[in-house]
This record gives C-alpha cells, structure tokens and sequence, in this order.
C-alpha cells in the first residue's frame, strides 16, 4: 500500500517536472526566420505601380498615404552561400522594400502581408528622413517609434537626405550594403572636416527634449551613389527641419564647436595653393557679459602639418615664409567660420554651434534671463570676435620649395 | 467595504497560478525526499542480513584435516597438495600453495629443501612437546621472513589464495603461513590519463603494496601513515587510508573511516566503487573525490590535509575531500612558473564555461535574442542558416550527439585504426554534414569548440559532468533563451554551494569566501607567497613555509 502512494507521488513529481515543457518555446523565432532591417529610409508618401495595383484590387486600409518607408534588409540568400559558388554573385545583397502608410509602426506590421520573414529591429544601423518628410513633420513625431522600441539600439544613426531618401539605400556595386556604407562614411570624420560628429538615437532624444536647434548630416544620392553633404538644420522649437548648410559651412560649425579630427584647408598664398592639413585642434567659446550686453569670443589654436605647396620659389623652411602661410591659413579658418555665423544669424537665426549651451554653463544666471525669449532669435543680434592660431609643426619631408 | 477589500484581491487564476509555483518546488523536494529514504530503506535492510561466518578449527590430525581442506578448494586445479615427510623423523607434513601465485623457487629452496634435506636430528629431544617442535621449525629451520601462525580453515584457504603457503605438519592444529607470494604485477609506467608535459613520469599500478611503497618513495615523510582495511565480503580486498598524522585533520579521519567500515558490498573491482559508496551526494553530478594515478598528485594532497585512498586492484587512488576548483587544476601548476601556470589555469576556466555554456548561449542568440549577436555576424549566420532544415535546438542535439558518439567510439576502437576512424567520422560529420545542409557550418564550430574544450579539463570525470550538464543547458536554452540559460546557472549554482565532500563545501574557496585561500584558486600566486596550507582544511599545522 505504502509503495503504491509513494509511486503516485513520483508519477504527479513527473507530470509537474513536465509542464514547463508543454508551455513550448513561445518567443521562439529563429534568426532564419526573420529578416533584419539594417537601414530604414523616411520619405513623403507615394505609390508605387504595385501599390496602386494591389489599391485597385481592393486591398489596403483606409489611410492618407502621409509616409512612405523604405526598409532595407539583408538578402541572405546572396549571402553566405559562397561555398556552393555559382549564380549568387549576380545578386545583391540587400532587399528594399516599401510600404505607404500613415503610423510609422503600423507600417512595420504590413510588412508580414507581403513577406514570409517579419521585419525585426535589433540590427536597425541607420535612419534617413527626407528633407519633404522633416520639413512638413517634426522629427520628434517621425522618430517616436523607433525612440519607443526597445528592440532598436540607440546606436541607430539618423541623416538628413536632401533628394528620396530611399535612393541613398541602392547600390549599384554588388556586395555592397548601403546602410553599413553610410554608417561607415559617417565614421571618416578623422579624414575630413566637413563630417558631423555622428547623431545616433541616444544623443538624438537629448537634442530632442531641450529644444535646442541642432544639425543632422545631409546626405544626397544619384544614381546608386552617396555623398555626406553639408547638414540640416533642425529647429530646435519645431524640430522641422529650416535649412541646410553647404559642405563649407558645415567646416565652420566643426571649427566652432571643435569637433575636428581631422581634415584639410586650403588656402592661398600669392595666388598659389596650399593645403594645411589639421593634426590637432582646440576650440573655446568664450561668452563675456558686459553690463548686460552679451559678447562671444571664439579661440581657436590649430597644429598641423603643410601638406601641399604649390608657391614658387616659397621654402617652409624659411620662417618668414611659414609666417605667410600661417597667416593665410588664419585668415581662411576665420571666413570659413563668419560665412557660417553670418547664416546662422541672418539667414537661419538659429543656434546650431554651441553658443547658447556655453553660456548656460559660464553665466547660468544670464541664461536664465534670455531663456525666456526665443534664444535663437537673441542670438541672431549677438556680435561674435574670432581668434584664429595656426601653427605650422611640420612641413613634411620636402624642405626646400 | 467588503468590496473594497475584495477589488484588491487577485483574480482566482492568479491565486491557483501562485499555488502551482509553491507546488513545483515542494513536490521537487518531496520527490528528493522520497528517493533519499528508498536508499535508506535498501541498506538498513543490506545490514540486517548480515551473514555470520562459520569458524572452523582445526584438529591436528593430518588426514582429516586435509580433506577438509581439499573439500574447500582441493577441486581448483591450480591447488596444489605437496605430502612429503620431515627429515628422516617419519613426521607427515603437508604443504599448500597455488601455481603461479606462489614463489616455487622460495618453496623449493627454501621450505622443502630445509624441511626435508637439511633438518637434522639433533633437537630431536624437543619434539616431545607440540609447542617446541614448532618454535624449532619457525626458528631454526625455515629460512623465510614472512611466518605466521593459524588454526582456522577460512583463514589459511584466504591466505593460500593470495599466494601465501601453508605448511601443515601432523600433530599441530597450528598451520605455517609462510609468505611467498609472488603475484603478477607489471612496471611502473607513465600515467596515461594524466599526462604531462613537465612532472615525475612514475604513475600507480594495481599492486597495493607496489603502491604505498611509491608512496613512501616520494620523500621521507615520518608522518605518513597507512591504515589498512579489508572490505568486500565475498572478494576481499585491502585498501588503505593514507594520510600525514600531524597534518590532516582528525575528525576527517573519523569520517572517512567510518564511511568505509560502512562499505557492505560482495566485490570491489576499482575504486571507483568505493568512490560511489562513500560520496555525500550520489545524486549530483559532479565527482566529489577526485581520482589519480599520479603519486606526486596524491603526495601533494596528503601535504595541504586531504586523506587519500588507494585500493587493491586499481592504478586509481581517490582523494577526499574535494572542491570544484581542484578539478581544474594539474599538478604541472605548480611545477612550471606562475604566470604561465595562472594563464593556463584562467584558460580552464573559460574552457569549462565554454564547455558548459557555448551551445546554450548559441541557441537562446539564434532563437530568441538576435539582437545580441554583432550584425555582421548575425548575418553571416542567417546565411550559413539558410536550407537547415531543423530547429536550432535540433541541429545542436544532431552534432552534439554524435560527437559524443566519436568520442565514445574512439576509445573503444583498436589502436591502429582509432585515428583513422576518427579522422574520417570527423570529415564526414564536419564537411559532408555541412555541404549536404544537414547543419550549418557555424554550428560544426560550436560542437567542435565545446567538445575540444571539453577535454582541455584536467580530470576526466569532470569533464564528463559538464558534458552532461551541457545538455540540460541546451534544453533549458531552447525552452527560455538566455532567461532559460540564467535560470539554469542559478539551478547550477544554487546545487555546488549546498554540495559538500567529506565536509568541505564544494564551491570553497569562493563560498565560503576566504580569500587566503583564492591564492591558489583561478590564479596560483608564487610559492613564495603560498606560506600556509588551505584554511578550507583546517589542518593540524598551518604553515607551510617561513
């Protein structure tokens, strides 16, 4: 008798070891099984022929067609089959495709009406919202899903594309993944100055939430190429996008607020040119409140090397010589950064360089004060003193001419 | 107000769902509960049948004894009866030995020939009392070290079975045992389950007394001291508790004996067997003594308090107590210097986690959490996945199982053909298995990683409890993802701080934490810094070195 209750015992341990089994893998999808969207482009709304096909025959769902997104996922099936060799090279490797709709996140789950693999967003690298898209909506609304999704990484990059932000996802070279491309190009800014610091989602929200103006990059595409052009400028009270900045004066707001790595200018001297190229550079913005009259001074001390000499009969070596050079150099540096400051204050009026954030840290009393009028338009009216220092360490292995 | 109090009370599903997770826990102990008090059952029952022997004495009449012993074992063949007579006295002697295991030399020159040739009649006065005649044989006559005296059958057919001859001579009840035994044994070789690269090449053989002499060799240690105890009931055995008196603390003696007077069993063929009727916990999974056939490993052991145990029969001593960290740790430690010696030792580590942990982990990524995987690999995976037609979890199970296969029929495989077989079976699972899409390639990765590090661990047996808990984490993986491979890590861990070997928690040094000890745990600091034995042990006398 004992030894019958002892094995009903063991049986119900057994069935109740067994339950956590029966619940199955739930959350199970095999990586296989999904396709990850490694790019996503923004752009205003349109249909395509296949749209308006597939509209005709009734299907879709009652929307405005505001926005269309173009994700951009990985083909795995040009990928990873290069033992077998044979056809798979002649496909890319990418897949693009495009949904209209009106929700960014209700676009996301259309996706599965049209594909076997569900979209997911973990390796999400970079977002590109079209000029049309950011100028009419805030990008705040625009990312508000993606800032939401706690699958996207903050890492996320996003860029302005001034043309169809979709075209910057195509490649013509095979191989090639075009939003793993830009996010690279955007890592080059130790080559030139005329890349912004990169904008992933974390420091986006930032931006984002205290309404200051800020610059996204510009990125503009023909024909399957790309090129990072100049930057947005971001309304900081609407968050719409105003104007854009062309290459040279994105190499004065980089100048300003410090943020090169690297890069080259070129200058002349005696109608000749030469290029400095920049080795290593400080940045200060320095605000002064004069009884009650705000000032900004900007100084700035670059050491570099001269990389190209195109002066006859000019020898580096000569100090004289080096002076000249130094001077020109100066003189560029300095109307690189007031072409840029004159935009910002007349064209734009708006703060894109730091100034207003400078002054918060210096004089947060005075902040305080201008911070209940637009600081955007109180800056436009500001005067600003440059204070430019090159200094030539190097002339490269050539001494003489 | 009722309704009140009621609106904050939980739903009845919620109420029956908090039951169940009360109930799983309890049923899981009782269920523990219920096997420990079978096994309970089953020895008090093994006790109460004890058998009684049957003494059994002799007369000291030749004849009649002497059938009694030939009813005992005149029928084995390799018994021999040798009747001959003493001197030229008349007196009726026999002697009993077994071919092979008995010196015939010995016999021949040393019992036969002083008994029969060189016994001379001169103390033929002393013969008169039983008591004389014997004192004369023992002390005048037989030539040989080993002399002992019985009077009861059992004893001397143990005796002749283990080599030893037995010289009746008529008219005493007291029998010869005269030691010649001479068994089979083979030379001292190299340890082959523990190699090494640097460290003694002098590993045990299944000869005890061979055994405690390499023992004895490894130094002049006073203290050393060999217990000798005999165990199984049908095929009895000697086995020997060695330990360092001053050093080895005696409450683990007490234990460690007493768990061997425990030992009721018919037949003890290794030591393992012993190994599994003295260990704690035999529902763990890990090896709670720790096996060698190196002396230097075993004499080291004895130095830091440990109590080892070496059985007739077996190369393979035991070490008692052990802790987790000691199964991954070699002798050759502390042989080379300590940098290398903690790198290599942090490089163990990983391979056990690799071992316990890399296909679970890979299997909760692939599955559950892609996100964690770098891009660029999560894609070349997707590709290498593409055309698998199985379910991670089904893919791993398929490689994993039949590297085990591999392995187990590798060590089965004739010598010359072992490598062979396993160069091909490796092919054929690693290429073939991968072009025909059966696996992915990335996944032949992961097996081999695991299963090569598997055996970068030291000791055999541990390398085998991993192996097995791998599969439980590959299942808990595939059920929950990563929470799966938490949860079993906790289950894991929450198993090797309970666990205790002869009183030494398992886990020690880390928990209990004593960070005298952590100096030769993950890393081995310089000897010159290692002055005091392990606190874990509290030993008799702590230092080591001033």
């Amino acid at each position: 008798m004992k030894k019958n209750i002892s094995g009903k015992l063991a049986l119900i341990t057994l069935q109740v070891l067994l339950l956590p089994f029966l619940t199955g893998c739930w959350s199970s999808h095999e990586i296989e099984e999904v396709s990850l969207e490694i790019g996503i482009a923004l752009d205003k709304g349109y249909l395509s022929s296949i749209d308006k096909e597939f509209e005709e025959q009734d299907g879709g769902y009652q929307k405005n067609n505001n926005i269309t997104i173009t994700f951009q996922t990985v083909n795995t099936k040009g990928i990873g089959n290069n033992s077998k060799g044979g056809g798979s090279s002649e496909q890319h490797s990418y897949l693009n495709v495009s949904e209209t709709g009106d929700s960014t996140f209700q676009i996301v789950r259309e996706i599965p009406l049209r594909r076997d693999h569900p979209i997911i967003g973990h390796h999400l690298k970079v977002i590109i919202i079209s000029e049309e898209l950011a100028s009419n909506y805030s990008i705040k609304d625009l990312l508000d899903s993606y800032l939401r999704d706690n699958d996207i990484r903050p890492s996320c990059l996003v860029l302005i594309s001034k043309g169809r932000a979709s075209n910057a996802l195509e490649t013509n070279v095979i191989g090639e993944i075009p939003s793993f491309r830009l996010t690279k190009m955007v890592e080059n800014g130790y080559r030139s100055n005329k890349i912004l610091p990169a904008m992933p989602l974390a420091k986006l929200t930032g931006k984002i939430q205290s309404e200051s103006s800020f610059l996204l990059q510009n990125v503009i595409s023909a024909d399957g190429e790309v090129k990072l052009t100049g930057a947005a400028v971001i309304k900081g009270k609407t968050n719409k996008v105003v104007g854009f900045l062309n290459e040279e004066e994105l190499e004065g707001i980089t100048w300003i607020n410090g943020k090169v790595k690297g890069g080259v200018v070129k200058s002349s001297v005696k109608g000749q040119i030469i290029a400095y190229e920049i080795k290593s550079m400080k940045s200060k913005i320095l605000p002064h409140i004069n009884s009650g009259d705000i000032t900004f001074e900007i100084k700035i001390e670059t050491e570099g090397r001269l990389s190209e000499n195109w002066v006859n009969r000019g020898k580096p070596s000569d100090n004289k010589f080096l002076r000249e050079i130094e001077k020109s150099i100066e003189a560029e540096i300095k109307s690189l950064m007031e072409n840029v400051v004159q935009k910002m204050q007349n064209d734009l009026e708006v703060d894109v360089a730091g100034f207003g954030n400078k002054l918060k840290i210096k004089h947060p009393k005075v902040w305080k004060e201008v911070k209940k009028d637009d600081w955007d338009v109180t800056f436009s009216k500001l005067p600003i003193k440059y204070n430019v220092e090159v200094t030539v360490a190097d002339y490269g292995a050539v001494s003489s001419d | 107000m009722w309704k009140t109090i009621a609106s904050f009370l939980p739903d009845w599903l919620i109420i029956i769902q908090s039951l169940i997770i009360f109930l799983i826990p309890y049923f899981i102990w009782r269920f523990f509960i219920y096997i420990r008090e079978r096994a309970n059952i089953a020895t008090i029952k093994q006790e109460s049948e004890n058998s009684q022997e049957n003494t059994c004495n002799f007369t000291g009449n030749l004849n009649s004894d002497l059938k009694f012993i030939k009813k005992e074992i005149g029928h084995n063949s390799d018994v021999h009866f040798r009747e001959f007579n003493i001197g030229n006295t008349g007196i009726h002697a026999v002697i009993i030995f077994i071919e092979g295991l008995s010196d015939k030399d010995l016999i021949d020159k040393y019992i036969m020939k002083s008994l029969m040739i060189d016994f001379s009649n001169e103390n033929i006065s002393a013969f008169m009392t039983e008591e004389g005649f014997n004192n004369i044989i023992k002390q005048q006559v037989l030539s040989i070290s080993d002399v002992t005296n019985t009077q009861n059958l059992n004893d001397l057919v143990m005796k002749v079975l283990q080599g030893s001859t037995a010289l009746y001579i008529d008219g005493s009840a007291d029998v010869f045992i005269l030691g010649t035994t001479k068994g089979k044994t083979r030379s001292i070789e190299e340890p082959i389950s523990e190699a090494l690269v640097r460290g003694p090449r002098v590993g045990f053989t299944e000869k005890l007394s061979e055994n405690t002499a390499i023992l004895r060799q490894q130094g002049n240690i006073k203290s050393l001291s060999f217990i000798k105890f005999q165990v199984g009931k049908r095929g009895n055995k000697d086995l020997v508790v060695a330990y360092i008196k001053d050093l080895a603390n005696p409450d683990l003696i007490h234990e460690i004996e007493k768990r061997i007077k425990k030992i009721d069993i018919d037949y003890l063929p290794e030591s393992g067997y012993v190994e599994q009727l003295i260990e704690d916990n035999y529902l763990s999974i890990f090896p709670q003594l720790q096996s060698t056939e190196r002396p230097d490993r075993v004499i080291s052991a004895l130095m830091e308090g440990r109590v080892a145990i070496l059985l007739d029969g077996t190369p393979f001593a035991l070490i008692a107590p052990v802790t987790f960290s000691m199964l991954l740790q070699s002798p050759e430690d502390y042989y080379e210097r300590w940098i290398p010696s903690t790198l290599i030792r942090l490089l163990r580590f990983l391979a056990a986690f690799i071992a316990l942990l890399v296909p679970a982990l890979y299997i909760s990524f692939i599955s559950f959490q892609p996100g964690l995987i770098p891009t660029k690999l999560a894609i070349s995976i997707v590709g290498s996945r593409e055309g698998v037609p199985f379910t991670v979890l089904l893919e791993a199970l398929i490689m994993e199982v039949s590297i085990e296969i591999l392995r187990e029929a590798g060590l089965r495989l004739p010598k010359p053909i072992g490598p062979a077989m396993g160069i091909v079976g490796g092919l054929i699972i690693g290429e073939a298995a991968v072009n025909a899409g059966i696996v992915s390639p990335i996944m032949v990765i992961v097996v081999a990683l695991t299963a090569i590090s598997s055996f970068a661990i030291p000791e055999y047996n541990a390398g085998i409890s991993l192996r097995v808990l791998r599969f439980m984490a590959m299942f808990c993986a595939a059920i929950f993802g990563l929470y799966g491979v938490i949860l079993f890590c906790l289950f894991l861990c929450s198993h090797l701080v309970k666990l205790k070997s002869f009183g030494i928690p398992y886990a020690s040094p880390a928990v209990p934490f004593n960070l005298n000890d952590w100096k030769d745990f993950i890393i081995r600091v310089p000897l010159m810094m290692m002055k005091r034995r392990p606190k874990m042990m509290k030993t008799k006398n702590s230092i080591r070195q001033k």
